[in-house]
């Protein structure tokens, strides 16, 4: 079980220059294992900084990051352990594939953990499968197949290492719409099959909305919301404050409500506003 | 971390070093080089830093931008230093000892040459925007294209290199922390396995730099570029009397060195 | 407006001229096919484009609409069939720069596009390239970066941007070159919910204040919605054609293409769909919600 918990941690960005800049600070936070926690807020609100340091690619300047109970900065080897416990996938992945075929670029990772090459094989086909990737493309190069493609092997190469705790920093960016539902259901399979903890930085409130269990919202370094999509989107007043968007769903809730419809709190898919809207229209009809 | 490269970096302002014609501060950069090398007694090393230090009074640029350029070289500088301390004879400072005084007045004299040279050339960077540079050197170097040397296109390619380095730095960034989060060790194994180790961080970076290559060439190609025939300028080079002034200063500050010199102090 | 099979057309001859002036684009029976390709990227596209208008071109990665954009500009020229340009054929290879001053690109990623270290000294480099006069650089440079609101911000390295502001740098640099068309190519692909709203809002003004064509290529169909004209296209061909509310009213078309519809458009098919009366097509929010109240009061 690897259950995350961050403790008061701040991060400084050139500490002692004239250049600092604080980026996070007076974080405290547990993801209990398994969990589909979303992490939205605009750029340069301190969410990328945060995730890189639930693998210990950035240190805490001060504070704790606590895996499965554990410091992760204890030393050089908690630090390259947790690297195999927490996959981090980055923004526009598909920049760091280098390797001559698709196999060998998804075993980078599991071969950096000195795995047994039976054990690498394996982890290279489950990972393929999950984002459902054709065994036939194992021996091209990955430089020659389309954008999402890329995308989809770069998010297996993480896969591969099986982490417990899958982070990915907007991993639809950039997509077309075939191409982001078809990467958001890879994740969730993934996490259905394995039942890891996933942790989705995403600039898409309605992909937030549809997939997650937990929204964390940042703020100029800060969590400044930190509840279910239906707490969060109940405050949409206070997410357009900090400048973020609300899913189109509960703008529209919004507007119907300032015309004196009666909806209920916090909508925030379109299932519920269309059920929503119909009932109340049933309601009427009585 | 590789974001402290400061190479090529250009400070915007609007002081007299920032408002020299180009063309001037090459030209007085070459007379500086030309002087620091004619130091050699610690007045004449005295007169160069107060110059150096004017200059930089003058630009408003701060010395802790300049120690963070001079960071890199930090191992030139040592090796130097070193080299310098150890190997010059003299008198020892404590009798049977390899250091002598001359050593470190050596060393010390030596540091400083680096130092300042950088310094110098630093001063030309951070106060002229790459595009003048570029703009300068094209003029100054313009008679070569008689002989067919392609001055402008060397000129363009160079600002375009200056134009990609923090870009391309940021991106390196970028790389190695993915293939860290990947188990990546670039820190530890023989040197032949770190060697392998930077294939991961190089691949993707030729790729991503052939990309934008390509990208940039179209983009330029659709903003009407077709080489420096026919082509204006929106800032047009012009002297005005306070580059003369400088001109001079400069003139009589080398003519002021080279007297040092011949008096050896 | 489907059209299933691709058409062997006869490509209508020397008529260019007698068409109506105020097409400033015009696509006449065009293919193209990448070099090293079996299937064609277009074919047989028909398209004209009018003066002063904001088209939107929607589509899913691979239907064509990119290739569409370089054809506008002679980046590509078109196997078969023409495009012309103000009148001007692209494939004339004399006249290109004629061509690429008419009709300014912006590309997807804002890093590869700006070419000077200096904000202003990119915004200078398209007209510096036409062998424009310095001072009337100077003022194309100035009124560029106004319109885009990124004057104040003229003497800036481009790197120490945010994309939405690189991108806003890359639109002024294409327009001081005075084009009268812009075409923009995926711009917001790359950016953040802050930066797609910043480009998009100076676009439309520009279509709407500075009277210039704009054609914005995408698939965030959220940015088609205030354009004049929405043109879908798949697999190398246009599927649909029309204004963005009824193109989208085809909610079945749209999905069978694997685009996604706004949830406005969404929400007022389903609500039919559930027997409401809603007689409107309103794309905007404010629009779709009184028309809803207004379904509830009946």
């Amino acid at each position: 079980m690897s259950e995350i918990k961050v403790e008061q941690l701040r991060h400084v960005y050139s500490a002692g220059t004239p250049f600092e800049k604080v980026a996070i600070d007076g974080i405290n936070l547990t993801i209990p294992h398994g969990q589909l926690v979303g992490i939205i807020g605009h750029t340069g609100s301190g969410k990328s900084t945060f995730i890189q340091h639930l693998n210990a690619l950035l240190a805490p300047s001060s504070g704790k990051v606590l895996c499965a109970g554990k410091d992760i900065n204890e030393n050089k080897i908690s630090r390259r352990d947790v690297k195999g416990q927490v996959g981090l996938v980055f923004q526009y992945p598909e920049y760091q594939l280098f390797e001559e075929t698709v196999y060998k670029d998804i075993a980078f990772g599991p071969a950096n953990m000195k795995l047994s090459p039976e054990e690498i094989d394996s982890r290279v086909r489950e990972a393929a499968n999950f984002v459902g990737l054709d065994e036939e493309l194992f021996e091209r190069s990955p430089l020659e197949l389309s954008g999402g493609q890329k995308r989809r092997i770069a998010i297996a190469g993480v896969i591969a290492m099986r982490p417990g705790v899958l982070v990915l920093d907007e991993p639809t960016a950039g997509l077309d719409p075939a191409g982001c539902r078809q990467v958001l259901d890879n994740i969730c399979a993934y996490r259905e099959k394995t039942g890891a903890t996933v942790i989705i930085v995403s600039h898409s409130m309605d992909d937030v909305a549809k997939i997650a269990e937990r929204i964390l919202v940042f703020d100029r370094g800060g969590i400044v919301m930190d509840g279910t999509p239906s707490e969060v989107f109940s405050h949409p007043e206070e997410l357009i404050s900090i400048g973020l968007d609300v899913p189109k769903a509960t703008e529209l809730a919004m507007a119907l409500r300032k015309r004196g419809v009666k909806l209920p709190e916090s909508i925030y898919s379109h299932e519920q506003l269309l059920s929503a809207i119909v009932s109340l229209r049933e309601g009427q009809k009585c | 971390m590789l974001k402290d490269i400061t190479l090529g970096q250009f400070f915007p302002g609007d002081t007299v070093v920032h408002r020299l014609d180009p063309r001037t501060k090459l030209i007085l950069v070459v007379v500086y080089i030309i002087a620091l090398f004619q130091a050699s007694g610690w007045v004449s090393y005295a007169a160069v830093t107060a110059a150096t230090a004017a200059c930089m009074a003058l630009s408003h640029i701060k010395p802790g931008n300049i120690f963070k350029g001079l960071k890199p070289m930090l191992f030139i500088i040592v090796l130097t230093a070193l080299l310098n301390i150890f190997y010059t004879d003299g008198t020892p400072v404590i009798p049977g000892w390899i250091i002598t005084w001359q050593g470190i007045a050596r060393a010390v004299q030596m540091i400083l040459r680096i130092i300042l040279l950088i310094t110098g050339t630093f001063l030309l960077t951070y106060t002229t925007s790459p595009i003048a540079l570029t703009d300068g050197l094209d003029i100054l170097f313009g008679p070569l294209k008689k002989i067919k040397v392609p001055v402008h296109e060397m000129t363009i390619m160079m600002s375009m290199a200056l134009r990609f380095i923090p870009t391309l730095i940021e991106e390196t960034d970028k790389i190695m922390s993915a293939q860290k989060a990947r188990g990546a060790d670039f820190e530890t194994g023989s040197l032949i396995s770190r060697a392998k180790a930077l294939l991961p961080i190089l691949v993707p970076l030729f790729v991503s730099a052939f990309r934008r290559a390509d990208e940039l060439a179209v983009a330029m190609e659709s903003r009407c570029y077709h080489g420096g025939e026919g082509r204006t300028r929106m800032k047009r080079l012009r002297m005005a009397g306070i580059d003369y002034a400088a001109l001079i200063i400069g003139a009589a500050f080398l003519a002021a060195m080279i007297v040092m010199k011949k008096f050896g102090i | 407006m489907r059209d299933g099979v691709c058409l062997e057309k006869e490509s209508p001859a020397a008529d260019g001229a007698s068409q109506a002036a105020d097409a400033v684009i015009r696509f006449e029976d065009v293919h193209y096919t990448y070099p090293g390709y079996d299937t064609e990227t277009l074919c047989g596209i028909d398209l004209e484009i009018k003066k002063g208008s904001f088209v939107a071109v929607l589509g899913h990665n691979g239907s064509g609409k990119s290739t569409l954009a370089k054809l506008t500009n002679a980046i590509l020229v078109p196997d078969k069939g023409r495009v012309l340009v103000a009148g001007i054929d692209t494939a004339d290879e004399e006249r290109v720069i004629d061509v690429r001053r008419t009709v300014g690109m912006v590309f997807q990623n804002p890093d590869n596009q700006i070419v000077a270290n200096v904000v202003e000294d990119d915004v200078a480099f398209a007209p510096e390239n036409l062998g424009v006069e310095p001072a009337e650089i100077r003022r194309r440079v100035d009124e560029a970066l106004k319109q885009v609101g990124m004057y104040e911000m003229r003497m800036h390295a481009p790197h120490l941007l945010s994309g939405g502001q690189k991108q806003r740098v890359a639109i002024a640099g294409v327009i001081a070159m005075e084009p009268g068309i812009i075409v923009l190519d995926e711009p917001t692909a790359m950016l953040d919910p802050q930066g797609r709203h910043e480009v998009i809002s100076t676009v439309t003004k520009l279509c709407r204040d500075k009277k210039m064509t704009v054609v914005l290529i995408t698939h965030h169909m959220d940015e088609c919605v205030r354009a004049d004209r929405l043109i879908v296209m798949s697999a190398g061909k246009i599927i649909a054609d029309g204004k963005p509310a009824e193109v989208f009213a085809d909610v079945e078309l749209m999905e069978s293409e694997g685009l996604t519809v706004p949830e406005t458009t969404r929400l007022l098919y389903d609500l039919r769909k559930a027997g409401m009366t809603l007689p409107g097509e309103e794309l905007d929010v404010e629009g779709c919600a009184e028309e809803i109240a207004q379904g509830l009061r009946l």
